[in-house]
């Protein structure tokens, strides 16, 4: 008992300094189990991306009340905090200039919301899922699922690329077919194999035509929306069945190829067989 | 077998086969269609529940609309009311009965086909389906298509030409019985803007309640009209 009013400084004991860890800790736990229990509730109700964000102001702000409501154990003056607080501000701003960006443009990020979490996204070289927006970084979980932390003001100052922002997104195909191939009957058997998929979105209309005539084909352009929640997958199966219904009818993808026409009318006369003389070099012509 | 002893609640040792599906549920579920096969065993649950779902699961979630495109427009009078009745692709789901009714399975016998109403920045993606407008029940295999009796309302001072319908998945109303069937309103607010809901109603006596598929799964709030924002 003596040792709990023993009196560290102040008049502040040992007894208030254990209440105010004993009223922080059970915050603590307070909060943990709200997040919990609300994360089990909403989870199938909440989109995700939302809902980390609803239990990370409630986790924080039960702990910031309960801190709030104890300093008065460790005789710290809420109004004298406030303008130490200014000052530390200022301190702090000055001293962590990059720690203080990031804040305010995770702070920003979470108002404007150009990305929210599971989104695919580019970030200047970095491409990936978001795996979670906290308030000073982001973290990125690259196509080959490398983790990445990029902090949040290079996320706010670059041009962020969300491939899945709009509930549609278009993609686009060349396939090229032979010159002496029917590309009007080739159109048809594309549209009929995008008109067959689930996911090719009948409206905005697919758009499929001939849009150039290359060196060694004939270029047929395929434009296909589909729904952003499944755009890379369609993407990846439409092109292999185009490919494969193409060569099915006889519709040839050509390789790069170039005629050659020599200058002299007869060309070159190679000839093998017992007749012809030996080479100088001693090896059969045949 | 007839489609009737298809849907509906079914115990265990249960088996249905037709051309196109056959289902067996003892303590294997088993169902194959288009040859797609899929199996799962059962751990416990009395009794297994066939009924159509609302049409907006497969091949994968993506949506919970269900848009039907009309195939000849509809021209309606300032003020008037007509009762139609068009037809919507059927999605059945399995269900397993016991102490809480989950869902095991859904397939359909259609083919799906998506759309986007709207723009591709805050529009809709939504099952599509074309349709008939009938002005009398038309025939259908309730193992494919649905019937949903559709009142329109042009509440506009001008003629409405009404050439879809969009449909929200949560508050769809599904019985079933010899046909599968829906009951719904539609009120053309102004030019561009309609309205659409569900009336809890079979549409015949003896019919069934399916069991609803989003309400079971994500019940939030009680969503009831559409607002159909990008025209009709």
């Amino acid at each position: 008992m003596d040792v709990l009013s023993y009196t560290l400084y102040n008049n502040i004991t040992v007894w208030d300094v254990l209440i105010f860890t004993v009223v922080v800790l059970t915050a603590v736990v307070v909060a943990r189990a709200v997040r919990l229990n609300l994360k089990k509730a909403l989870s199938d109700k909440i989109p995700r991306s939302e809902l980390d964000i609803l239990l990370k102001i409630i986790y924080y702000g039960i702990i910031a009340i309960a801190v709030v409501s104890a300093l008065p154990h460790l005789g710290i003056n809420l109004s004298g905090l406030l303008v130490a607080g200014g000052i530390a501000g200022l301190v702090i701003g000055f001293a962590s200039q990059s720690v203080v960006s990031n804040l305010v443009s995770g702070l920003f990020l979470m108002i404007e919301r150009p990305i929210r979490i599971g989104d695919q996204i580019s970030v200047g070289d970095i491409a990936g899922f978001v795996e979670d927006v906290h308030i000073l970084s982001t973290i990125v979980r690259t196509y080959d699922g490398v983790y990445i932390r990029v902090p949040n003001e290079r996320v706010f100052t670059s041009n962020i690329i969300n491939y899945v922002a709009n509930v549609a997104r278009r993609f686009e195909y060349t396939v090229g077919i032979s010159y002496s191939s029917d590309a009007e009957r080739a159109i048809e058997i594309i549209r009929r194999i995008v008109d067959e998929h689930p996911f090719a979105l009948r409206n905005p209309e697919p758009a499929i035509f001939v849009d150039s005539l290359g060196d060694s084909s004939v270029n047929i352009v395929v434009r296909i929306w589909a729904p952003s929640a499944v755009w890379y997958s369609v993407k990846m199966e439409l092109l292999w069945k185009i490919k494969k219904a193409l060569e099915a009818e006889g519709i040839e993808i050509p390789f790069p190829q170039r005629v050659v026409w020599f200058a002299n009318e007869g060309g070159a006369k190679i000839e093998s067989g017992e007749n012809v003389p030996a080479r100088e070099d001693g090896r059969n012509n045949a | 077998m007839s489609n009737q002893t298809l849907y509906g609640e079914q115990s265990y040792g249960f088996s249905y086969s037709s051309d196109e599906l056959r289902i067996e549920c003892s303590d294997v579920y088993r169902r194959s269609c288009r040859n797609k096969v899929v199996e799962k065993r059962i751990s416990g649950g009395k009794s297994i529940v066939i009924n159509p779902v609302e049409p907006v699961n497969l091949p994968q979630e993506v949506t919970s609309y269900l848009s039907i495109e009309f195939l000849k427009p509809l021209l309606l009078e300032p003020g008037n009311t007509a009762k139609v009745f068009i037809k919507f692709p059927i999605e059945i789901g399995v269900f397993v009965k016991g102490r809480a009714t989950g869902p095991i399975d859904i397939f359909t016998l259609t083919r799906p086909k998506y759309t986007l109403y709207g723009d591709p920045k805050s529009g809709l993606i939504c099952r599509s389906y074309e349709s008939d407008v009938y002005t009398e029940m038309p025939e259908t295999d309730p193992l494919k298509e649905g019937i949903i009796s559709l009142k329109i309302k042009n509440d506009d001072e001008e003629w409405a030409e009404i050439r879809r319908t969009v449909f929200d998945g949560y508050s769809m109303k599904i019985y079933y019985g010899d046909v599968v069937s829906m009951t719904a309103e539609m009120r053309v607010i102004n030019r561009n803007v309609a309205e659409t809901s569900f009336i809890d109603r079979p549409l015949k006596s003896e019919m069934q309640k399916a069991i609803e598929l989003y309400v079971a799964r994500k019940l939030l709030i009680e969503r009831k009209a559409l607002l159909m924002e990008w025209g009709f």
